[in-house]
């Protein structure tokens, strides 16, 4: 974040520049700042900022924060439902991380997850980048491509609960629209099952291919928009062709764009489970079940508390990993295009 | 590469695209004319791909049952409310970061703030279940959705709204300073009526995805309060089951996010610069 301030001040922020600013002095102050009772711009500069940061970071703190602190808290505890009430929990070590981590449920779930990031997450980014470059370089009519971008963009902004009944109607295996539309095909000669065992993970894929396709399609978009035209002009002057005009201009200046919309996908798929709830409930017997699912499962339905938030956490840590890395990516972006 | 061969492969690449599209638009075509369908049509063992029979009367019949209806009020209470909160809190902490930066906790403090908006859900709304069944007002209320929503939507506001508190000059208000006005003045006299375009889309983008959102309503709230996402997948409940009347639902309640979304294209591309867009 260079802010249009840094190059009046002293680059930094040395111990001399924080311990006169903890002191209020005017000389640290934001240069332009300046009314005309300097007495009041020491209480102003130095404290309405923090009061003003202060209040939405305490409501961060009583949402986010202490849930969280209560979470790890209660992973390393026996609580569930009765003793959460009689306040009589004990303390147990890892026991419950030991327990979700042998458990097959929790093993299953994790291949589920591997399986929904591999054809869920990864199918959409490539398709998205593809649709999006397909878009900008091929379509050169301006309104239409804006058109044909909203029509694209459009089931992303479906809410989550419609989507999931729209396709669970979609896919009814008895009359549903896509086996009556792959029979008229030919592609199949019989009703697929869609929420049979083997099938309804997949279901939900599908479902979430048509939803969420359009996030990395718009992100790879907007990426391609703000690549400067006169490389291109200049690679046109050179005689590069359209596929090495792709190859060795616009696919390595859009490494990054790309690898947000992947690390994006990655961060939602461990929060994924909208859908879940809606098309399957996790089932039958538990077939498609994601980690996600089995930790409000395991927590509101099924009240063992300490193990749901065992499974929290550790969804937790893996979401940690990935929004570090995503900020650092944006961070870097975000400089790249003198946006922060 | 030959110029015949490159229109073939710019021919293939167009077909794909629109093969997609087909994919993309035929779920609205079967919501649309699905709705339109009187229930008997609706469960034939072959399903027909245009309606026998308009009902338009279909849009009008959802609401014989005021749950439905008050589900929509229920949903637009709660998304604006949260909308208000967090336009508030993101203007505070957006004009701090933007106009002091380091008095306000500089960068580390505004990317915190931002994390907060991937946070994993799971993580917040097990323990808040808890926390506000203790409250007065208990969990099944407007007041508990419009707080939890501040989780996702105030990161977006704040950083929406430091980005526009930036690209406002700072000279204006400098200018103010100047003529004597007071700082509270010449933020509300000067900088608010310059960003007050750029706040009109964030509270939008924020009101689309309080209306949109299905797991913390789903596992907080449910009789008391009943916001139309957690009631269209229960729309079939009973013996009989009425795709028609439930797609004539969802239809008029997607209608607000795909109309704000179709005004809002050019913040979205912005928001999505930030990486900020799903909630």
């Amino acid at each position: 974040m260079v802010d249009s301030t840094a190059a009046d001040e002293p680059a930094g922020g040395s111990l001399a520049v924080r311990r006169r600013l903890d002191r209020g002095d005017p000389s640290t102050f934001p240069e332009w700042f300046n009314t005309r009772k300097p007495r009041a711009n020491l209480i102003v500069a130095r404290w309405v900022p923090l009061a003003l940061v202060g209040l939405p970071v305490l409501v961060l703190f009583c949402i986010v924060v202490y849930p969280t602190v209560w979470m790890f808290y209660h992973a390393l505890h026996d609580t569930n439902m009765m003793r959460l009430f009689q306040s009589n929990w004990s303390f147990v070590g890892l026991e419950n991380f030991q327990t979700v981590l042998s458990s097959e449920r929790f093993g299953d779930s994790i291949v589920h997850l591997g399986i929904y990031l591999t054809f869920g997450a990864v199918l959409q980014v490539l398709l998205g980048a593809m649709l999006a470059l397909i878009l900008y370089e091929l379509v050169k009519n301006n309104f239409l491509r804006v058109v044909l971008l909203i029509a694209m963009v459009l089931p992303m902004m479906l809410p989550p609960s419609i989507v999931g009944v729209l396709w669970k109607f979609l896919l009814t295996p008895s009359n549903g629209a896509v086996n009556q539309a792959l029979l008229n095909l030919g592609l199949i000669d019989q009703h697929i099952e869609w929420f049979n065992a083997g099938m309804s993970l997949w279901a939900i894929i599908i479902a979430d291919v048509w939803n969420w396709t359009a996030l990395p399609l718009l992100i790879v978009y907007s990426g391609r928009v703000s690549l400067p035209p006169a490389v291109y002009e200049a690679a046109r002057v050179d005689g590069a062709g359209a596929w090495t005009t792709l190859r060795r201009i616009t696919l390595p200046m859009l490494k990054e764009v790309i690898a947000i919309a992947f690390i994006v996908r990655f961060m939602d798929a461990f929060k994924f489970v909208d859908l879940v709830f809606i098309m399957t409930s996790g089932g039958p017997a538990q077939s498609s079940e994601l980690p996600a699912y089995i930790a409000f499962q395991r927590g509101i339905r099924e009240f063992a508390i300490g193990e749901a938030a065992a499974y929290a956490i550790v969804i937790f840590i893996a979401s940690a990993v990935l929004i570090t890395l995503f900020l650092k990516y944006l961070k870097k972006v975000l400089k790249a295009q003198g946006f922060a | 590469m030959s110029k015949s061969n490159y229109g073939l492969v710019k021919l293939l690449f167009l077909t794909f695209m629109g093969l997609w599209l087909l994919i993309t638009l035929f779920p609205f075509y079967w919501q649309i004319i699905t709705a339109l369908k009187s229930a008997a049509e609706t469960n034939r063992t072959i399903p027909t791909f245009w309606p026998e029979v308009m009902h338009p009367e279909n849009f009008i019949a959802v609401f014989a049952e005021a749950s439905n209806f008050n589900a929509l009020v229920d949903s637009f209470i709660i998304a604006t409310g949260n909308t208000l909160a967090s336009l508030f809190l993101g203007t505070l902490a957006g004009y701090a970061f933007a106009r002091f930066p380091r008095q306000a906790g500089g960068e580390n403090m505004a990317f915190w703030v931002l994390s907060n908006r991937m946070f994993p859900p799971v993580a917040v709304v097990l323990p808040m279940f808890f926390l506000f069944d203790a409250t007065p007002w208990g969990t099944d209320s407007h007041i508990t959705l419009i707080i939890l929503y501040l989780v996702f939507n105030m990161p977006l506001a704040t950083w929406l709204m430091m980005v526009f508190f930036r690209d406002a000059p700072r000279e204006l208000e400098e200018a103010a300073y100047l003529d004597g006005y007071t700082p509270l003045r010449a933020f509300f006299k000067v900088t608010l009526p310059l960003v007050l375009p750029g706040m009109i889309s964030v509270a939008m983008l924020c009101w689309i995805f309080a209306w949109n959102e299905y797991l913390f309503a789903n596992l907080l709230v449910g009789s008391n309060v009943r916001t139309f996402t957690i009631v269209i997948p229960t729309f079939t409940h009973g013996s009989q089951s009425l795709w028609n009347l439930q797609m004539a639902f969802s239809l008029i309640a997607m209608l607000p996010p795909v109309i704000l979304f179709i005004l809002l294209r050019r913040y979205m591309v912005r928001g999505l610069s930030l990486g900020v867009v799903k909630g």
